[in-house]
């Protein structure tokens, strides 16, 4: 609760800041406030079990731990977003100011997705999360691709939300009710009605995680957003609509988990295929981060399949893991004229240690030991081992784990074993460098120790 | 027959015969004209369902507002059916596969449905219930709403704000 107060709250004294404030690096420096203020009033709240205000939601939200949690994540990536990015911000339109208010209204729309526990606060949340994002891809106004993007988003986000609006009305007809515990209540049977209701929600939630066949607005998308944009798009909105998908089809979908069961299998074995097989044919790295964000939520959709305690708290390590990773990529591929792999080459001569974090930002995408990304990956697998009777589908995960480290790999290359060709060197501030140290250190503290997230749920 | 129900079914059936002409319409004027229409039939099912504000609401903002920006676009952007995308063979054939599966599945919904009818108040669908129940029940979803409309505000000033030096970047490298 004091997440989306606080955040609503930050966006419009964000947006006054335009006016009253002309540097745009102190601009930069009160959206980090508002963060931090915002870190240490969920940890207030996750510690105290308590709000700061009380509120009567007639049981429409409430933030669990693992909510709040989740919350924490959310937030701490976007701190990282902002301490790697926020200059990119700032140069990305002539009034930051707004952006800045639109990514913390984005915020607020995140806390009240983490704590649904009604079909209409999940649509709010949703909505909130999704209309600014429309904006800031299609924020970059001279560019024709920047506004394809947003327009493409725009339209194929609207037609999601329409469908999902459908289910929802299906099922509020079927069980005559918006609540979570309500409706798991009356789904024990599967009826047709059910079953539509179920199946437009399924393919609406699927859409908004971008898991195939509903991928395809992604790449273009991801491509023609700005990209410190798409950073933000590609990491911490896809945590938000996992853990939607996740929330939902558990507390109010999960008596009928046998039934939808093979539909998600289906699922996340061509999100998984589709991703990684044609991520292997980019030429753009931006491009292929964005099938390689495909990739990632087809592990991520094993967790919906599964819906164990393994998955629930194997999906939080991996928001972590991916989250940070992506946003350590993107922040240097923000800095980089060219998005080809060559625009990488050599780096490690000219840039060591912005090479060297990069290095392991990818090697966690990839779910190599000692890196975040290789337990989330082993949470995700574990979750549906333990499900049984799925062979097949860890087995092509595992087999894709294995394609994607072809193409995470051709960055590495590109840094350490090509002679630089960039004739005009990057210069990387002092600040920007130590920023991406302690996002590497942040993916290999959790490689090593992945319990400080998995204790605390 | 009662004259709720000859109301239901002429009600009903120019709802449908409506919507169907909004797809056949060649003509995208025709299109919208028909999907007034619709929306006309559909404040009819309102007000027969006890829904009174709910019917005029519909009338002004969908009928009225709505719909007249739709034919305001479609008469500036003067399409023409030559300018049509053709579509694949194989696009067709998947679209009609998994549009006549959802039919299917919403048919046997009606068909199957076990939903049991509410009781009907006389004044459920009026401005004074409404309110008492915006304000009581849904209180906070009505106030975290208020997020959203600010947000979208705030992207239409961002994407309408004036940006000096527009360069077509992409018609700049042709």
């Amino acid at each position: 609760m004091n997440a989306i107060i606080f955040s609503a709250v930050w966006g419009v004294l964000m947006m006054y800041t335009g006016f009253f404030v002309k540097s745009r690096n102190t601009i930069n420096l009160i959206a980090i406030a508002g963060i931090v203020l915002l870190i240490i009033c969920n940890v207030h709240e996750f510690i105290s079990g308590m709000s700061l205000f009380s509120i009567d939601t007639k049981g429409m939200l409430f933030h669990s731990n693992f909510g709040l949690v989740f919350l924490l994540i959310i937030l701490i990536s976007t701190l990282m977003y902002f301490l790697l990015s926020g200059n990119d911000i700032n140069a990305a339109g002539k009034s930051s100011s707004d952006l800045y208010a639109l990514i913390f209204f984005i915020l607020s729309g995140i806390g009240v997705v983490a704590g649904f526990k009604s079909l209409l606060m999940l649509f709010l949340g949703i909505e909130i999360v999704s209309i600014p994002l429309y904006v800031l891809a299609g924020s970059d106004k001279s560019n024709l691709k920047s506004n394809e993007a947003a327009l493409k988003y725009f339209l194929m986000g609207s037609f999601s939300t329409g469908l999902m609006l459908m289910g929802i009305t299906l099922i509020y007809g079927d069980t005559g009710s918006f609540y979570l515990d309500a409706i798991k209540a009356g789904l024990s049977v599967l009826t047709p009605m059910k079953a539509a209701g179920l199946l437009l929600v399924l393919a609406s939630m699927a859409f908004k995680v971008s898991a195939a066949p509903f991928h395809f607005w992604t790449p273009d998308v991801y491509d023609g957003a700005p990209t410190v944009f798409t950073s933000f798009m590609a990491t911490i909105v896809k945590s938000v609509a996992f853990y939607a998908f996740l929330h939902l089809f558990d507390n109010a979908f999960g008596n009928l988990h046998e039934d939808w069961k093979n539909l998600v299998a289906v699922i996340a074995l061509l999100t998984l295929l589709i991703g990684n097989i044609t991520a292997v044919f980019q030429q753009s790295v931006k491009r292929m981060l964005a099938y390689s964000s495909i990739a990632q939520a087809g592990f991520m959709m094993l967790a919906i399949l599964s819906l164990n305690v393994f998955a629930k708290q194997g999906l939080l390590l991996y928001f972590a893991g991916y989250s940070i990773a992506t946003l350590g990529i993107f922040a240097v591929l923000v800095k980089m004229k060219d998005h080809s792999v060559d625009a990488f080459n050599g780096l490690s001569k000219t840039n060591p240690i912005i090479a060297l974090s990069v290095l392991v930002s990818l090697l966690s995408l990839a779910g190599i030991p000692l890196t975040a990304g290789f337990f989330a990956k082993y949470y995700m697998l574990l979750a549906v081992i333990r499900e049984g009777h799925l062979m097949w589908l860890v087995v092509t995960a595992v087999l894709c784990a294995a394609v994607s480290i072809y193409y995470y790999f051709r960055v590495i290359q590109a840094m350490y074993f090509k002679e630089p060709t960039n004739i005009l060197t990057l210069e990387f501030s002092s600040t920007f460098k130590w920023m991406m140290i302690i996002n590497a250190i942040l993916i290999i503290i959790l490689g090593i120790h992945p319990d400080i997230i998995l204790s605390l749920i | 027959m009662s004259i709720t129900e000859i109301l239901f079914w002429v009600l009903s059936t120019a709802a449908i015969v409506a919507a169907l002409l909004v797809i056949f319409s060649k003509n995208p004027v025709h299109s919208v004209l028909w999907l007034i229409v619709v929306f006309f039939a559909i404040s009819g099912h309102y007000v027969l369902l006890n829904a009174q504000f709910l019917a005029i609401v519909n009338m002004i903002v969908y009928a009225g507002a709505i719909m007249v920006l739709f034919l305001f676009v479609i008469m500036l952007m003067n399409m023409n059916a030559d300018q049509e995308p053709t579509k694949s063979k194989w696009m067709k054939i998947a679209g009609v596969i998994s549009g006549g599966s959802l039919t299917l599945l919403l048919i046997a919904a009606l068909k199957y449905n076990t939903a049991t009818t509410g009781g009907e108040e006389a004044g459920i669908g009026l401005i004074q219930q409404l309110g008492k129940t915006l304000f009581n029940e849904y209180v906070v979803p009505f106030e975290i709403s208020s997020v959203l409309f600010l947000s979208a505000m705030v992207g239409a000033v961002v994407l309408g704000k004036k940006e000096k030096n527009i360069v077509n970047s992409d018609i700049a490298n042709q």
